[in-house]
């Protein structure tokens, strides 16, 4: 950008009136150095589309500027890496190039300019209106906030009852992910280096076809100012390290993942994800995969990592216990749940040793933030305490709809095109208390069992009662030791069945995150990204196999 | 907006600049736009919940530089805006490695099969019409004593691809859908209708698709459990689609099987499946892979689907049959694995104006003519489970029904199933009439099909699913 403009940008601020999207957006947010929301050049903008909102008669409204930038580092190796593959992929020209909206460099383009514009939302005449752009103008701002309520005020013939919104203090506050290196100041050759050794420690075993190193930086600003006087200016970093290696037998290829355990974080978050120490074993599991044998069908205990379990809390915890599932607003999609309303605080959801908390506070985790999408201040609270369901998610939407007084700080939204709504929050299991079994003496008490390790494929029905659940490395257990890798595991479950048959939990020492980042909800369709914690844990006599008899 | 001649005056405009960059000799330049409308009302509960406007555009610039390519983006279309994202896939391209396989820029002219896909009614329909749209629906569900919720995508979109070739490829199309999904108060019966990709608005019956989804609700209450196992089963238009998207990816001579759009695929944790082709690499063209019945087609230009007539190169797509009378006659290669292969490239991709060629029956013959059997609504969460036979799972919802002796018996509870395509469409008994249905998990952007609902026999139903 040349001098005279910046200039202009720096001294316009909110009477800006020519051109000041995307790029502009990052330019405005680099002046904005001060951390004080009321500082911020966007605290004028945000007043236009308030302001506009109030001359069109809204009994709310807020506006959501974000700018996300994607960046990171791949390595790769390996006598497949380049086959098959073929070139761009399916799809002839014609639409949003896939879901959520645009974050990075978008088609083919350099992952460092931010996709950036804003979302005008109101409430009018009762009803939701919403709409976005990412020509940040004060122009546009008008015209977009005009065209929500324009739209509000449409929809008010098909509505049956008003929206009410649970009650918000009014903050004024930046919140950023803490970083202990911040990732813009690791210098790319250092990080290129990083993912290249653990390519170069993957292909010092000879069995190995491919490999694929990444690690994946997202920084994600935001600014949200609504008419209950709140001005929020917050910044995220999140970090995922990962791994695959696929080993190749004949005929047979098996590919095993290590997901080095995504965080909200700077590059230390790669750093400890140990991808460099676990390079060789990998290299080995992918190899031993190759040559597994089936497990056949039956009923197994299973003991599952963190890295698994956190699977089935997401898919049959976390989902059936969103409020707005369970009210039914999700019913043409994502589905509604098995939980009713009047299950809380009588439904047995599993074992007493289950207990499961949500919360967007803890450190790492991929939903952790300081204020949600309605500007609700974040927060942990229980779901599940010894085995009966205790608690939902909720925002400020649906809190009201069971007479809770405040939202649980639940709404959230992919990008700034995006429409925020109820979103999972960090769900995690807990550990068990002091002189909980560990991990090793978990495996040791179990006679005839399936070790799990990693995602594979899982399929769930809509009330998240009965799921199809996969794994990426499997070990069988045999009367106290892990002895082969197995292959053709998958489990079924019905949610209650299953967690009732939790009869071993570990505790602090196997406890750990890991985050998912495509997590598909609404309509039109937005993904997230949350984090799950758990020990690991062993669920008795569940049904392995029966997909592939 | 973003017409032909608003769209030709801003490619060529940065087709310009990128011609004359004082800094270096550009060799050849692309410029993509990307831009409109996408739109969409959600209701649930019989109350309208959701209405909402997107508005995106944006620019992509690659510039080449004899065999080193750079790209930049920008959606700012202001001189400056534009100078400085040109600047920036020059600096690119003046930065990258060679890119030794850089196919040529397609040349000018080509021949695009005419496609009249911006229809004025269905470009201006907009929020309160969809809302109308809405308030008719949810009062047939007042009076049917069930609850609606629905989805009415709506998307306005232009998309262009022009070249230092002289190339100007240009499509722009308008359509709607509505999906609908109808259910007890009480939680006990659920069922689903619906149709996509309409370019037309007549194409659209808001209460015929209410009868049917309010209809399938009340007659699903209180259904019964029966044995899992193999069960002849008719796949209504949506289960089928889903179902045929879990091997369009198998066509991908480059690639692994699997499928394609919106949580059809995309995993590869069981190896990589290449059903269409033998152990030495070559394909199985010729070989009759699938029932009589099944012809799978990219009709392009097709005049149901209206879709785009452009491949992703800017060429002229052409219309290409997959799948004839059971045979497997063509595989896809994309440019780079047709030239590694020294074959043509595909003129059409898989999921470009995809038709399942139907029949005559209704689905009304089709149940008359089945002993005993299943009628599934919907198919819910597919995912592979096995890459190398395409063994995939899922699970019916919103209306599942036994039919005995030519007529619905009454409701039974849903089933998991694990099933390959490749023997779900061998297995093919009778067909119906094709239309236009997503294919996709969601019903966002494109991925509508012509599909009719076929009936399967031994499709297998692995265990009980009891959700409603």
């Amino acid at each position: 950008m040349n001098p005279s403009r910046r200039d202009f940008l720096k001294y316009t601020g909110a009477s800006a009136l020519l051109i000041a999207s995307s790029d502009v957006v990052g330019e405005l947010i680099a002046q904005s150095t001060a951390k004080d929301p009321l500082q911020s050049p966007f605290k004028g903008l945000s007043d236009v589309a308030l302001g506009e909102a109030k001359k069109m008669g809204c009994s709310y409204a807020d506006i959501r500027f974000t700018r996300s930038v994607n960046s990171g580092v791949t390595a790769n190796g390996g006598n497949d890496r380049n086959a098959p593959g073929g070139e761009g992929g399916f799809g002839g020209r014609g639409g949003f190039g896939g879901r959520g909206g645009g974050r990075g460099g978008g088609r083919g383009g350099r992952a460092n300019r931010g996709a950036a514009g804003f979302g005008v939302r109101v409430v009018h005449i009762g009803v939701w209106g919403f709409a976005s752009s990412p020509i940040v103008t004060e122009d546009e701002i008008r015209r977009i906030t005009r065209i929500a309520a324009d739209i509000a005020k449409a929809s008010a013939v098909a509505k049956k009852v008003d929206v009410r919104l649970a009650p918000v203090p009014a903050y004024t506050q930046y919140w950023s992910t803490p970083l202990l290196k911040d990732p813009s100041a690791v210098p790319q050759d250092q990080k290129q280096a990083f993912a290249q050794k653990v390519v170069d420690t993957v292909l010092q075993n000879k069995q190995v076809s491919s490999v694929n190193a990444s690690v994946n930086l997202t920084n994600e600003w935001k600014y949200f100012a609504s008419t209950e006087g709140s001005y929020i200016e917050q910044e995220t970093w999140e970090t995922s390290p990962s791994f695959n290696v696929s080993a190749r037998t004949g005929d047979i290829v098996k590919s095993r993942n290590y997901v080095g355990v995504p965080r909200t974080g700077g590059w230390e978050v790669a750093e400890e994800a140990a991808m460099i120490e676990s390079a060789a074993r990998i290299a080995e599991e992918a190899v031993e995969m190759t040559t597994a044998k089936p497990i056949g069908m039956g009923l197994k205990d299973l003991v599952l990592m963190p890295s698994h379990a956190m699977l089935t809390i997401h898919e049959i915890v976390a989902h059936a216990t969103e409020l707005d599932r369970v009210l039914g607003y999700e019913a043409n999609y994502a589905g509604t749940s098995f939980v009713k309303l009047s299950d809380v605080g009588k439904l047995k959801y599993g074992s007493k040793l289950m207990n499961i908390t949500a919360d967007r506070t803890r450190a790492g985790g991929l939903a952790t933030i300081g204020f949600d999408d309605d500007g609700v201040k974040t927060t942990e609270f229980p779901i599940v305490r010894d085995g009966i369901l205790v608690g939902l998610q909720t925002n400020r939407e649906t809190a009201p709809l069971i007479g809770d007084k405040a939202s649980k700080g639940c709404t959230s939204a992919s990008s700034w095109r995006d429409y925020p709504f109820l979103r999972m929050p960090n769900v995690h299991l807990e550990p068990g208390p002091k002189g909980s079994p560990t991990h090793d003496e978990i495996v040791a008490d179990t006679k005839d069992g399936v070790l799990i390790d990693g995602r594979g494929s899982y399929s769930i029905d809509q009330q998240r009662y009965n799921g199809q659940f996969g794994g990426n490395a499997f070990w069988e257990i045999k009367n106290g030791k892990r002895t082969r890798m197995v292959s053709d595991v998958t489990y079924n479950a019905i949610t209650t069945d299953f967690w009732a048959n939790l009869d071993a939990i570990g505790g602090q020492e196997s406890w750990k995150m890991f985050g998912t980042g495509g997590d598909a909800k609404g309509q039109p369709t937005q993904t997230n990204s949350i984090s799950h914690g758990s020990p690991t844990i062993r669920i008795k006599k569940i049904m392995v196999g029966a997909a592939y008899a | 907006m973003y017409s032909r001649d608003e769209i030709k005056a801003l490619t060529d405009k940065i087709l310009n600049m990128t011609s004359s960059a004082a800094v270096v000799k550009v060799d050849g330049a692309e410029v993509s736009f990307d831009g409109g409308e996408r739109a969409g009302t959600r209701w649930a509960n019989s109350t309208i919940t959701t209405n909402l406007v997107q508005y995106d555009q944006q620019i992509s610039i690659t510039v080449r530089i004899g065999a080193k390519s750079g790209n930049s983006t920008t959606r700012e279309f202001d001189d400056e805006s534009l100078k400085a994202a040109v600047d920036e896939a020059i600096d690119a391209a003046t930065k990258a490695r060679d890119s030794p396989n850089l196919p040529p820029l397609v040349k000018s002219p080509q021949t695009y099969i005419p496609v009249d896909a911006a229809l004025p009614a269905t470009v201006e329909f907009g929020p309160g019409d969809r809302a109308n749209w809405v308030k008719q629906s949810i009062d047939i569900c007042e009076k049917k004593g069930v609850l609606g919720a629905g989805y009415i995508p709506k998307a306005y979109q232009t998309t262009c691809l022009a070249n230092s070739e002289g190339l100007f490829a240009y499509y722009q199309y308008a359509e709607t859908g509505f999906i609908l999904t109808c259910r007890m108060p009480s939680g006990s019966g659920s069922g689903w209708s619906g149709l996509t990709g309409a370019k037309e608005l007549s194409q659209i019956d808001v209460a015929q698709l209410t009868e049917v989804a309010a209809n399938k609700a009340v007659k699903s209450q209180k259904p019964r459990a029966i044995e899992p196992g193999r069960y002849t089963t008719i796949l209504e238009p949506r289960p089928a689609a889903r179902f045929l998207s879990t091997m369009m990816g198998a066509f991908n001579a480059g690639g692994g099987g699997g499928g394609f759009g919106g949580g059809g695929g995309g995993f590869n944790f069981g190896g990589i499946g290449r059903p269409f082709f033998n152990a030495d690499g070559t394909s199985k063209i010729g070989q009759k892979l699938f029932s009589e019945s099944f012809t799978l087609k990219s009709d392009v230009g097709n005049p149901i689907l209206r879709q785009t007539p452009i491949n992703n190169d800017g060429s002229a797509a052409r219309p290409v049959t997959w799948v004839e009378k059971g045979v497997l006659k063509n595989v896809f290669y994309d440019a780079a694995t047709a030239r590694r292969e020294k074959k043509e490239p595909s003129p059409a991709t898989p999921n470009m104006s995809l038709v399942v060629e139907g029949g005559t029956q209704s689905l009304e013959d089709m149940i008359t003519s089945t002993r005993r059997g299943l009628l599934v609504t919907f198919f819910w969460y597919l995912r592979p489970v096995d890459t190398v036979t395409l063994l995939n799972t899922g699970m019916t919802r919103d209306g599942l029904f036994l039919i005995e002796n030519g007529e619905i018996a009454g409701p039974v509870q849903n089933f998991r199933w694990n099933m390959s395509p490749l023997v779900g469409f061998a297995n093919i008994s009778a067909i119906g009439k094709s239309v236009p249905i997503h294919t996709g998990e969601a019903y966002d952007g494109p991925g509508t099909a012509l599909v009719p609902p076929v009936r399967i026999e031994d499709f297998y139903m692995t265990s009980v699913s009891p959700a409603v």
